[in-house]
């Protein structure tokens, strides 16, 4: 097994500043949903990891927890993570993105 | 190599993978996208095996973005790690022998001159400091001495990193590296002083920890080189395998790097200052009204 970053929406969500989806070394990973945590209450939005494309780098950690320092990532084991975003359950709108989470180990359901 | 390109052929579009179908429909062809909108567009740039957390596939990727006009570009590379993953992007790649690419560049960009006239189609050339400054020194030097129209980018790691660790002209003096274990004897090679004085009518160094800054010179080389004369970039894109800096730590050694010996800089001639603000509504190149001028 390995590690993947994992984003906490609520603490994502709170502040919204983009800076992981800047500084992913990887295309098409960190994306972003401007309606993420709408239920909370929040406005503007999460970004979230497609796991599947994640090289557990690590380097997002470090711009959150330095540059942002919101200590919104951590890094977890791909089997013990539960649902999260896959490439193939990503859909893209208009100046946005949304994933139906699934088990990345199991796969959907 | 135009927005016809990135369409389905009718009845096609259904068979196609879902990453391609994503990437017509949502991709930023033939849209204005910004660095600051990843995350909410399809990239261009697709899965790659360039290794985990390497600083020259984040400069790569954000490149990619702020390509102005992605339809209309063909990027030509060389041996390298930078290759893996710019031929892995749906913008056509060409690969020249290692160290050719800025002579592979210099006839693309007459052809296409040639065959699209008035339509600018943007070369982009993106090679490591091995390919450009060592094997391809000569060719790098004689396509800015002839202004050749098109973007050269150093992906600068300081190293041979392909091949396991050998030391370029760009490796910085008495460095140790796998491959040069009594460490460099001669100075870093200034390739920015020789852009200057070949000719270069756009000359900027960057960093990937600011990457606004990387997509603002990019845009500002790509836009240069298609009417006044040839761009150069130099980007620090360090090797964490060979300098063997942790994953997690890339970024803050890039920070350290561009405070320490890594600069912003920027070279802009007078005539392409004037090309961007005029056409492209640049407003920093514009002529300073006269009061400000005598107040300097
Ligand atoms: C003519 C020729 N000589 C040698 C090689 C072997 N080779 C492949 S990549 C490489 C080094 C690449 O170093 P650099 O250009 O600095 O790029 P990096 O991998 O560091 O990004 C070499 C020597 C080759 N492919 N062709
Ligand atoms: S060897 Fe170095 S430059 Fe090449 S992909 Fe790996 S980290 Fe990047």
């Amino acid at each position: 097994m390995y590690l993947v970053a994992n984003i906490d929406t609520e603490i994502c969500a709170a502040t919204s500043c983009k800076l992981c989806t800047q500084y992913c070394p990887e295309a098409n990973t960190i994306l972003y949903d401007n309606e993420a945590g709408q239920d909370k209450g929040f406005k503007y939005g999460a970004a979230y990891v497609a796991v599947d494309r994640c090289k557990g780098c690590a380097q997002c950690v470090w711009v959150c927890d330095n540059m942002a320092k919101h200590n919104a990532i951590k890094m977890e084991m791909i089997d013990q993570i539960g649902d999260t975003a896959l490439t193939e359950n990503v859909t893209y709108g208009e100046k946005t993105s949304h994933a139906l989470l699934a088990n990345p180990v199991r796969g959907q359901g | 190599m135009s927005l016809e390109y990135v369409k389905f052929t009718p009845g096609f579009g259904k068979f196609m993978p879902k990453e391609y179908r994503d990437m017509v429909e949502h991709g930023p062809f033939g849209k204005k996208v910004s660095v600051s909108q990843v995350g909410t567009f399809k990239e261009i740039l697709e899965e790659h095996p360039m290794c985990a957390g390497c600083a020259m596939t984040l400069f790569i990727r954000l490149a990619i973005v702020a390509f102005p006009n992605p339809e209309d570009t063909i990027t030509v590379g060389t041996a390298g790690c930078g290759r893996l993953a710019i031929s892995q992007a749906a913008i056509p790649f060409v690969y020249g022998n290692y160290g050719d690419q800025n002579g592979v560049a210099s006839g693309l960009t007459r052809g296409l001159r040639l065959r699209f006239g008035d339509r600018p189609k943007d070369v982009v050339v993106m090679a490591g400091d091995g390919g450009m400054a060592d094997i391809g020194f000569a060719q790098t030097l004689h396509s800015w001495f002839r202004k050749e129209k098109f973007t050269t980018i150093m992906l600068d790691n300081e190293v041979y990193g392909n091949t396991g660790g050998q030391e370029s002209g760009m490796t910085n003096r008495n460095q140790v590296l796998k491959m040069a274990p009594l460490g460099k004897k001669f100075e870093k090679m200034d390739m920015l002083g020789m852009a200057k004085v070949a000719g270069c009518a756009y000359v900027a160094t960057v960093v990937p920890n600011n990457p606004r800054r990387v997509e603002s010179v990019i845009k500002k080389a790509v836009l240069v080189a298609r009417e006044i004369g040839p761009s150069y970039i130099q980007a620090y894109t360090s090797c964490n395998i060979e300098y063997a800096i942790p994953t997690d730590k890339v970024m803050e050694d890039a920070k350290t790097v561009e405070t320490d010996r890594y600069k912003f800089s920027e070279y802009i001639t007078d005539e392409a200052k004037e090309y961007l603000s005029q056409l492209y509504g640049y407003k920093e190149y514009l002529p300073k009204p006269a009061a400000a001028v005598e107040k300097q």
